[in-house]
């Protein structure tokens, strides 16, 4: 029982403050409501014992990334803007897709029979973690540090002022 | 235990919120926090499925997803501080000098 | 821990890596006047490259070989598409030199982070012989991301232009829309099978109920579908080739859009086709669709970008019969026929559009009025362009298209009709790529002054020339070298 009360409350910390990113008109304030979501995310991946997920996720999603996030609309229109249209030409449309899509999307993950493995996970998570970044993902792990080095010298050249 | 299709609905909504942002709003800053959002709900849809099957393969997909999502993050909002520079806006309606 | 043969099965990445770390330390030490050196040593560096990779051609290499625990082929498919990766981006570097020269000469100003520019290109590079080889949905999901990433910062690249600003923020916007939808279909994929390698996913696909696998395939559909720029994931092609640098259009028209096929065709053929998945009628309606928005939107243009961009969307559908094709005795050699053909002449054609707005400023077809006698060699060579993307001999786009049909008429009697919409669009493709041609051997130039072709550029242009000719007329070699790639199952 206590799960389940947990997980509707997570499940309602993460939907709520997303549709408030979706439909404020005020920039700050969606910002400022990623964070909940995210945090009710890093909650249910508690839940789902993925416990170093869970710690990275409060790192770069709530802490870095939103906080980025922040700092560009500072550096841009100072959280105003609320006087422009908000929604683009093609809004009915648009609806319509994403309207359909999510139908399509519930009605097959509730009816698809999703395989089961039999086995846990390891208790250790972190070790489990690291484990498989030195061995099956080694090679996505060294090109991810590739990625890194190259958008932030692209990001650089992008965002530096000119003389 | 709460049963996996409840996390995978849950996912499936978040996607859908981040979708519907991602084609209505014309916002550049919404629309990319509406992609967070998309990027938020594979996140969770990957961990789910990780328990259920009980494989670290999916967990270790979040990883590379969120280096996804943190890259992004830089190039994507060193792109959007450049054109408020040069055009004081961030609107998509008045970034339309590309037209056919 | 992975054997160290591992390693080198892998000199070829791990070479252009290593140069592109070399060219960030170059940089430093070279003035802001000689940042030519820069791409030189890039250029210089690839044509190393080929070495090794000609290496791992000569060694034969099973169709499903992969290295570090299943998640990288190092099969002849992926060898292919190093080539394909590394030949260009020695010419769009090679292009990229001059284009910045003359357009600082016109506008007396130099580019900014020239050096940086040659850098980013590699990379790119590597990250498309990387997207090539993957056989795993966390190694694609990365690689095309690397490959995404910089591509966004490429096309954004003139700081100074509000339209190249533009297209970076056009194109990261729905590049970044279209890989988070492609990241939900993979983890469906993963969820359906239990697992993120594609060998492995081969394995168990069969017990997979056909919705699921229908909507996760849709959903991975979107993200292949941006970086080939497949109709209805189009929408930013011709924004972001008219506002890009134009080396960077031509690239992403050609670099991009090849390793965006090679993916596709890997997850399809390997993982999702032992399924008895019905993918080929999706496919071949995604290609007929491609076919004719390309063409039909690319008959008004008047802006030579756009209307290239236009025509790569109709090549997207043209090189998608070749997927449809695939399991058929030419599918899948007619698509890497096709694909290495097109890369010289999309890239020729560019290369002349990048020259003719670095010299007179402008992309309107209609500036091109009298360049038989203004150049009469770029003419020429532009008239070759234009008559290999429309399909006629004895040019490497007829070859290609040739054998594209002849795929697609042999692999099964239902894709006849697909043929057909193929020859009607060539047709139709034939009316804006002839006006090009008439435009410039008909039409009175409005100023007579010659125009002066920059060296390296000539190069460049000589070598995608002389290859659109070469493979036309004798295509034999390229036959064989597809045919020994074109194996993807074990």
């Amino acid at each position: 029982m206590g799960e389940l009360a947990a997980f509707i409350i997570l499940a309602i910390v993460t939907l709520l403050p997303a549709v408030v990113v979706v439909t404020s008109r005020n920039l700050v304030r969606a910002a400022m409501s990623l964070i909940p979501s995210f945090l009710g995310v890093t909650g249910l991946f508690v839940l789902l014992q993925a416990e170093f997920v869970a710690g990275i996720q409060i790192l770069i999603y709530a802490g870095a990334i939103a906080v980025l996030i922040l700092f560009v609309i500072m550096l841009t229109q100072g959280g105003t803007g609320t006087a422009l249209r908000q929604v683009n030409e093609q809004q009915l449309v648009g609806g319509l897709v994403a309207g359909a899509l999510t139908i399509a999307l519930l009605g097959l993950l509730l009816r698809t029979p999703w395989p089961l493995v039999a086995g846990t996970l390891p208790r250790s998570n972190v070790a489990a973690v690291g484990g498989a970044f030195l061995t099956n993902f080694i090679l996505a792990f060294e090109i991810s540090s590739l990625v890194l080095l190259v958008s932030l010298v692209g990001a650089l050249v992008i965002a530096r002022r000119e003389q | 235990m709460v049963p996996l299709p409840a996390y995978l609905v849950l996912g499936a909504l978040l996607f859908s919120l981040g979708m519907i942002g991602v084609l209505v709003r014309r916002n550049a800053l919404i629309v990319f926090m509406s992609i967070e959002l998309m990027l938020n709900s594979v996140n969770l849809t990957f961990v789910a499925l990780s328990r259920h099957l009980a494989s670290m393969d999916g967990q270790l997909a979040v990883f590379f997803t969120i280096v996804v999502a943190g890259v992004e993050v830089v190039v994507g909002l060193a792109i959007i501080v450049e054109i408020f520079r040069s055009r004081a806006t961030v609107n998509l309606d008045d970034v339309d000098l590309l037209r056919g | 821990m992975p054997p160290a043969s591992d390693l080198a099965l892998l000199v070829p990445e791990l070479w252009l890596a290593a140069l592109g770390l070399v060219l960030l330390g170059v940089d430093l030490f070279v003035g802001e006047q000689n940042k030519r050196t820069v791409g030189w040593v890039a250029v210089g560096g690839l044509l190393l490259a080929l070495v090794p990779t000609w290496g791992l051609a000569g060694a034969v290499h099973r169709p499903g070989t992969t290295v570090f625990f299943g998640s990288y082929a190092v099969d002849g498919f992926a060898v292919f598409f190093k080539f394909l990766a590394i030949i260009a981006t020695t010419l769009v570097i090679l292009a990229s030199m001059d284009y910045f020269r003359a357009s600082g000469d016109r506008q007396g100003s130099t580019q900014r982070f020239e050096g940086e520019f040659y850098t980013l290109l590699v990379f790119t590079g590597l990250g498309l012989v990387l997207m090539a080889a993957s056989a795993d949905l966390i190694l694609v999901a990365l690689s095309i991301e690397f490959v995404s990433l910089t591509s966004y910062v490429l096309a954004a690249y003139l700081k100074g232009n509000p339209k190249s600003n533009e297209a970076g923020l056009k194109y990261f916007l729905f590049g970044a829309a279209a890989s988070a939808v492609m990241f939900y279909g993979f983890s469906l994929l993963y969820g359906l099978t239990g697992s993120t390698s594609l060998y492995v996913i081969a394995e168990k696909v069969a017990t997979v109920p056909a919705p699921a696998l229908t909507v996760s395939l849709a959903l991975m559909l979107a993200g292949f579908g941006f970086k080939i720029s497949m109709v209805p994931f189009h929408q930013w092609t011709p924004d972001v080739y008219e506002g890009a640098p134009t080396p960077v259009a031509a690239f992403l028209s050609v670099g991009s859009k090849a390793a965006g096929f090679a993916v596709l065709l890997r997850v399809v053929a390997v993982a999702i086709a032992p399924s008895g998945l019905d993918y080929v009628t999706l496919i071949a309606g995604l290609s007929a669709v491609s076919m004719f928005v390309g063409n039909l939107l690319a008959l008004p243009q008047r802006n030579i970008k756009r209307m290239l961009a236009y025509s790569s969307i109709s090549h997207a559908g043209f090189i998608l019969i070749g997927v449809a094709a695939f399991g058929g005795a030419f599918g899948n050699t007619g698509l890497l026929i096709y694909l290495f053909a097109y890369m010289f002449f999309t890239l020729g054609a560019f290369f002349i559009a990048a020259l003719i707005e670095a010299r007179l400023g402008s992309d309107d077809i209609p500036d091109y009025a009298g360049l038989s006698q203004r150049a009469p060699g770029l003419a020429f060579l532009m008239a070759l362009f234009m008559l290999s993307l429309t399909g006629i001999p004895p040019t490497a786009g007829f070859f290609a298209k040739f054998y594209i049909f002849a795929a697609a008429i042999e692999r099964s009697p239902a894709l006849l009709w697909l043929v057909a919409v193929g020859v009607v669009n060539s047709v139709i493709s034939l009316y804006y790529y002839v006006n090009v041609i008439r435009t410039m051997y008909l039409l009175p130039p409005q100023d007579p002054a010659r125009i002066q072709e920059p060296a390296v550029l000539r190069t460049a242009l000589w070598v995608t020339g002389a290859a659109t000719l070469l493979l036309g007329l004798y295509p034999q070699p390229l036959i064989t070298f597809a045919r020994a790639a074109a194996l993807l199952l074990p």
